[in-house]
């Protein structure tokens, strides 16, 4: 089922917007116009990742510096080794869809 | 103000290493302080590329914007003062490939330190790292030929800097802790080793780090790869002259092991007891390949220092073996963490420590093993001895266990040396000093056999030098 998470406006390229939807936290990452979903959760410590550095196809763990590869979810350094889930996006228009 | 610590001086004379040399002809000494400015300058004066400056200056933020650790000796690591610190320190022009070439006053160093010696005898390569940089640096031909790469950080930037790009702060991103990014701002000198697939460095490759300046901070930085099948040994020893005001040592350490790689890397430290050590070493060990961290800390004020294995393909093995010895005014804070994420990997942490004269030990350790890890093994021992009542130990070791496929085993022991050990070894015609000295060492044997004999007979004469008038 598609959900309307957030508006394509809202996530700039270069940019994360954390979204709740059925109730679980996904964080938006505008790659080169290209939005990708991930949970919202570093597998290191467990704390969220919304607040990291986005850069090209990483984002950056604020807390200890891991890397994680938002268009598969890959830990990519340590401290983290676990993937984070991923989401299916999709764009209409102005309108981010997150599948649920 | 810097932190005035009074060493007792029965120590001050047992510290053979504490001598120190004239500072006068130095080819730069930063102000103190760290500022945007001289991070420039070190990047400018090594001729950096681009990217390093920027990845310096992206790491000195972090730095700042990181709280120091609210867990630890946090007294102790809020004695030291930042801006009371020399950040950059550069005893001479070069990097000399022949003693001859390598300035009167460093080279008399490193002979009382007894370096050349020892690469004589024993060792495949040789670097020597004097304050902020490396001084002198040798590596057998054979070995050359054979493509194994064994040079400083600085040179290895300059000469192979896509593998230096590829690799840097891969396996201790530089947010990973306050001090990885202090380290990844100022870094400068250290080891990078690339070992070809298949190739296996018979002796090992020696790494010694001097601090001669009082207040200045030393912020070596080391990778070391090992390609397929290859394996390779590393040792690196450390000592600062005797001053009445702290220093800092604040190294970054990455190993990479790749499928079916041998990595040892040996650590003596002996700093000064007024050395901050605050040190990030880690591992990565992809399938079947094997890395083991032996690590003998004796030196410094307070050593924070936890060195991990990141069992990341299936088969990978790890081995932390460590000794610490804490006397007056010294706390060792170390330990070992363990990451088993992929099947059938195992691991192994023996850790044993002194306690004596008032001094502290911690071992702090991690076991992690994730989902999925099906047939992990891992067996932690600690044992601490504790010779005085004044002194103390602490154990706090965490396991995170995931996988119940998996086999975990641990063991911990605090104990005293026994009366009665020791009256049968003195009814053997010892004295209490030769007694005690005797069992520590025993205590201490398992991480001593594991040692080249020089290194062996070395800490033997340390423990025994720190266990006298010991028993309390």
């Amino acid at each position: 089922m598609s959900i309307p998470a957030a508006k394509l406006s809202e996530v700039p390229a270069g940019t994360t917007k954390r979204v709740v939807v059925a109730g679980k936290a996904v964080l938006l990452c505008n790659v080169g116009g290209n939005v990708y979903g991930i949970e919202d959760l570093c597998t290191h410590d467990g704390g969220a990742l919304d607040q990291g550095e986005l850069e090209g196809t990483r984002i950056m763990c604020p807390r200890h510096g891991a890397f994680f590869d938002v268009t598969t979810g890959a830990a990519l350094t340590p401290p983290a080794v676990m993937p984070v889930g991923t989401f299916v996006v999709r764009v209409e228009g102005d309108d981010i869809f997150v599948e649920g | 103000m810097a932190t005035q610590l009074n060493a007792p001086e029965s120590l001050v004379e047992d510290y053979r290493h504490g001598f120190h040399d004239s500072e006068a002809g130095y080819a730069f000494k930063s102000d103190k302080g760290l500022t945007r400015e001289i991070v420039e300058r070190i990047s400018e004066m090594k001729n950096e590329p681009a990217w390093m400056r920027a990845f310096r200056l992206k790491a000195l933020e972090t730095f700042r914007s990181k709280p120091m650790p609210d867990w630890g000796d946090t007294e102790r690591l809020n004695e030291i003062n930042f801006d009371d610190i020399r950040y950059f320190v550069k005893a001479s022009e070069g990097t000399e490939r022949s003693w001859d070439d390598v300035p009167d006053d460093i080279k008399r160093t490193f002979d009382r330190l007894g370096i050349p010696e020892a690469e004589r005898k024993f060792l495949s390569g040789v670097s020597a790292q004097y304050e902020s940089e490396v001084v002198y640096h040798s590596v057998r031909e054979d070995l050359a030929k054979d493509g194994v790469i064994f040079c400083d950080m600085d040179t290895a930037l300059r000469e192979h800097p896509e593998i230096v790009e590829k690799y840097l702060a891969t396996v201790i991103p530089v947010a990973d802790n306050k001090f990885a990014a202090l380290n990844s701002a100022v870094w400068s000198g250290g080891s990078f080793v690339y070992v070809p697939p298949g190739v296996e460095v018979k002796s090992p490759l020696q790494a010694y780090f001097r601090i001669n300046t009082e207040n200045m901070g030393q912020f070596e930085r080391t990778l070391i790869i090992a390609d397929k099948g290859s394996k390779v040994h590393y040792i690196e020893g450390c000592t600062a002259p005797q001053f009445s005001t702290a220093s800092l040592h604040s190294a970054v350490v990455e190993l990479i092991a790749m499928e079916g790689a041998s990595i040892r890397y040996t650590t003596i430290q002996n700093w000064y007891r007024n050395i901050f050590n605050l040190v990030t070493k880690r591992a990565l060990a992809y399938k079947n390949a094997t890395v083991e961290w032996v690590d003998g800390n004796i030196g410094s004020r307070l050593t924070m220092k936890y060195p991990s294995i990141y069992l990341m393909g299936e088969g990978a093995r790890g081995e932390i073996l460590s000794m610490a010895f804490a006397g007056e005014g010294q706390h060792q804070d170390a330990g070992a963490k363990i990451i088993h994420a992929a099947p059938n990997t195992t691991s192994v942490v023996t850790n044993k420590s002194v306690s004596a004269h008032g001094g502290k030990t911690t071992y702090r350790g991690l076991v992690e093993i994730f989902p999925g890890a099906v047939g992990a093994k891992t067996r932690v021992k600690c044992d601490a001895l504790i010779m005085d009542e004044k002194s103390s130990s602490d154990t706090k070791p965490t396991m995170k266990i995931n996988e119940q496929r998996s086999t975990v085993e641990h063991e911990a022991s605090v104990s005293k040396i026994g009366e009665e050990q020791l009256f049968y070894a003195m009814s053997r015609g010892l004295s209490e000093a030769d007694a005690t000295a005797m069992i520590v060492n025993g205590f201490f044997d398992f991480f001593v056999k594991e040692l080249p004999m020089e290194y062996a007979v070395e800490l033997n004469r340390l423990v025994k030098l720190e266990m006298e008038g010991a028993v309390g």
